[in-house]
């Protein structure tokens, strides 16, 4: 590092100057691939509306609520039509988006959370406590998350009863989330755990034992840090797969009905049978949304995935 | 391929069947008030079934070793319980008679979307930047991005209701006699269009893009170099170098992808109320029809484990490298 010659005080300020112009540089490579760049800016735009869904559209409107007629097709009043219920589905589908975004966040938090933690680990430690870990992983790579969703999501739904709140959020969302984080940890856990394997044969690494650090204290402060770049490019696409999931599993019935998802809206367009009655209106909102949020996490996550692996750059 | 690579693949495979069998039982008993509540809240059983089930499971019994033992022969013996929704029918049956319209929609998309997939991604990657590949490799990413059951929605909505050329719901007409075999064969293919469609284009969407790398990846490789400097012809090149060894990645993948294809075909199904596995899991999800949940989660999960361990010894049969 060329902060070498910096004196001691200024080394923090040094290093922070170092890391602004790195993020500058990579802002600047990231915004030349066109197509990591449009899917940015569709997550910005959804973004928004996740944030502030009242600000846009209203409040959320509810059976009780509703403004318009059954089934009316788009007009001015309604400029994405009714469903059913005569609730508007611009209204429900910007709604929507704070709810799978959210779901979609906090499952990505706890897998890309577990993964690390087992990764950094089992790396680090090796021997007996990586052959179990990694055995463990097997398991949950083998077995897709949906499978086991199938079988948990429900079981925890009647464990905790579908109506209670926890931390101001709905036992229902937040089943899907514990769910999801649970059984989608081992493919991150695998990447970390491989680059963990490297990164523990460094000298620095040696250095830090030699001086006295713990097993602990390295692996916060040495080994992290260098598998932070690895992290974020998998919670991209981690983030992805966590919104397929969560749409998965409310469109067979395992969402919130009060809290309606994208896959919520799609299962209560199913049970009305919106696709026979020929009812576009309201399938394509959510669908179209589901579709463009997946598309654009893939195009960050690739982009990104080409910029901090250095091995892949230029190669496409 | 050497018994020892053979062995260690089936050690790995039984020990993650094992893993599965056994969690299935944790859960089993996790639940509130369970197992009691699960085998005998049954509305559609009677007394005495109900003590010949507490029998049966060892429920007056420790939980270890004596209902752990009841479950394990029973489940080695494909006994998973009986059914709430279907009147007490035992479950093995109830998965029996949904499992061959799950095999044949399932089969014929997997067979059709390896075929046009992989077709499609091995020719976008060889001609990297020309028309195909722009327009194939966008294709397959809006397809990769699209749920099965919003892609069905949608087909459901163009050419059932719509257009009217296929019906809406339904493996055969309802309440039709047919003259003969063949007349029943073709309205079941009828009914079969928009539900296999729905299937094989999420599945191309994702195998295009998966071969298309793996092409591009193979055609860097030092040998593919060595057979242009040698002034071997293109498509030569492509069919005879590039093509097998991209094969090797795409014969793991497919086993990979099974699990996601399975929860994709599940959501597809109730899309066309195709009489499947699919439909049975939605329906037993919302009566929380558990034995059949158990039936369907571990058909499922060994299916699964059964499908990577060929995947691997076919791998190993492929590859002379990893047979170590």
């Amino acid at each position: 590092m060329t902060a070498g010659s910096v004196p001691v005080g200024d080394l923090r300020g040094a290093r922070l100057r170092l890391r602004l112009r790195g993020a500058r540089e990579f802002g600047a490579r990231f915004v030349q691939r066109r197509d990591g760049l449009v899917g940015g800016l569709i997550l910005l735009a959804f973004g928004l509306l996740a944030l502030a869904p009242g600000l846009f559209v209203g409040p959320l409107e509810s059976v009780v609520s509703a403004t318009g007629e059954r089934f009316d097709s788009p007009s001015g009043e309604h400029i994405l039509g009714t469903d059913r219920a005569g609730r508007d589905l611009l209204n429900l589908t910007v709604h929507g988006t704070r709810v799978s975004m959210l779901i979609g966040l906090l499952a990505t938090l706890v897998t890309v959370f577990i993964g690390a933690l087992i990764g950094i680990v089992s790396g680090f430690i090796g021997g007996k406590v990586d052959t179990v870990l990694m055995r463990l992983s097997d398991f949950f790579l083998v077995l897709p998350t949906f499978v086991l969703a199938l079988i948990l999501a429900p079981i925890l739904l009647d464990i905790f009863g579908s109506q209670a709140e926890l931390l101001g959020m709905r036992v229902t969302l937040l089943v899907i989330v514990i769910v999801i984080g649970v059984t989608s940890w081992a493919s991150t856990a695998r990447i970390i755990r491989s680059q963990t394997l490297s990164l523990r044969e460094r000298a620095f690494v040696d250095r830090a034992r030699v001086v006295g650090a713990g097993p602990g204290w390295i692996m916060r402060r040495h080994i992290l840090p260098n598998v932070v770049n690895l992290i974020v490019a998998n919670t991209v696409l981690t983030f992805a797969g966590a919104v397929l999931t969560e749409t998965t599993l409310s469109f067979i019935g395992l969402g919130d009905p009060f809290q309606p998802s994208w896959g919520q809206l799609l299962n209560q367009a199913q049970s009305d049978g919106a696709a026979g009655l020929g009812a576009w209106w309201v399938l394509a909102p959510p669908g179209i949304a589901i579709i463009l949020v997946v598309l654009a996490f893939t195009l960050v996550g690739s982009a990104l995935d080409d910029l901090l692996n250095p091995k892949l750059r230029g190669r496409r | 391929m050497n018994a020892s690579y053979v062995g260690r693949r089936l050690f790995q495979a039984l020990l993650t069947i094992a893993f599965i069998v056994v969690l299935n039982f944790i859960l089993f008993r996790l639940m509130p008030g369970s197992p009691e509540r699960i085998l005998t809240r049954n509305p559609n059983i009677s007394a005495s079934v109900k003590t010949e089930l507490r029998e049966r499971w060892g429920l007056d019994k420790p939980v270890i070793p004596d209902q752990f033992v009841a479950y394990l022969g029973a489940t080695a013996q494909g006994d998973f319980g009986l059914s709430y929704q279907y009147r007490g029918r035992e479950v093995g049956e109830v998965l029996g008679s949904r499992i061959w319209p799950t095999v044949i929609l399932f089969g014929l998309g997997e067979a059709i979307a390896i075929v046009v997939g992989m077709g499609l991604g091995a020719y976008a990657g060889w001609r990297r930047g020309g028309p195909v590949d722009y327009l194939g490799n966008g294709l397959s990413l809006v397809l990769y991005a699209t749920p099965y059951f919003v892609l069905g929605m949608f087909l459901l909505l163009v050419f059932a209701s719509t257009l009217g050329w296929f019906p809406t719901n339904g493996m055969l007409s309802a309440g039709a006699r047919y003259d003969s075999f063949v007349d029943q064969l073709l309205d079941f293919g009828h009914h079969l269009v928009l539900p296999l469609a729905t299937v094989s284009l999420g599945l191309i969407g994702l195998y295009s893009i998966l071969m298309r790398s793996a092409i591009i990846e193979t055609l860097a490789e030092d040998y593919v170099q060595t057979a242009r400097a040698k002034g071997l012809r293109d498509g030569h090149i492509l069919r005879a170098h590039a093509l097998p060894n991209a094969m090797l990645p795409a014969v793991t993948i497919v086993a990979i992808q099974l699990g996601y294809v399975i929860a994709g075909a599940i959501t597809a199904e109730v899309v066309f109320n195709w009489p499947g596995i699919g439909t049975l899991t939605v329906d037993a999800l919302s009566t929380r029809d558990y034995p059949v949940l158990q039936g369907v989660f571990l058909l499922l999960a060994v299916s699964i484990v059964v499908a990577n361990l060929l995947a691997d010894l076919l791998y190993g049969l492929l590859d002379p490298r990893v047979r170590t």
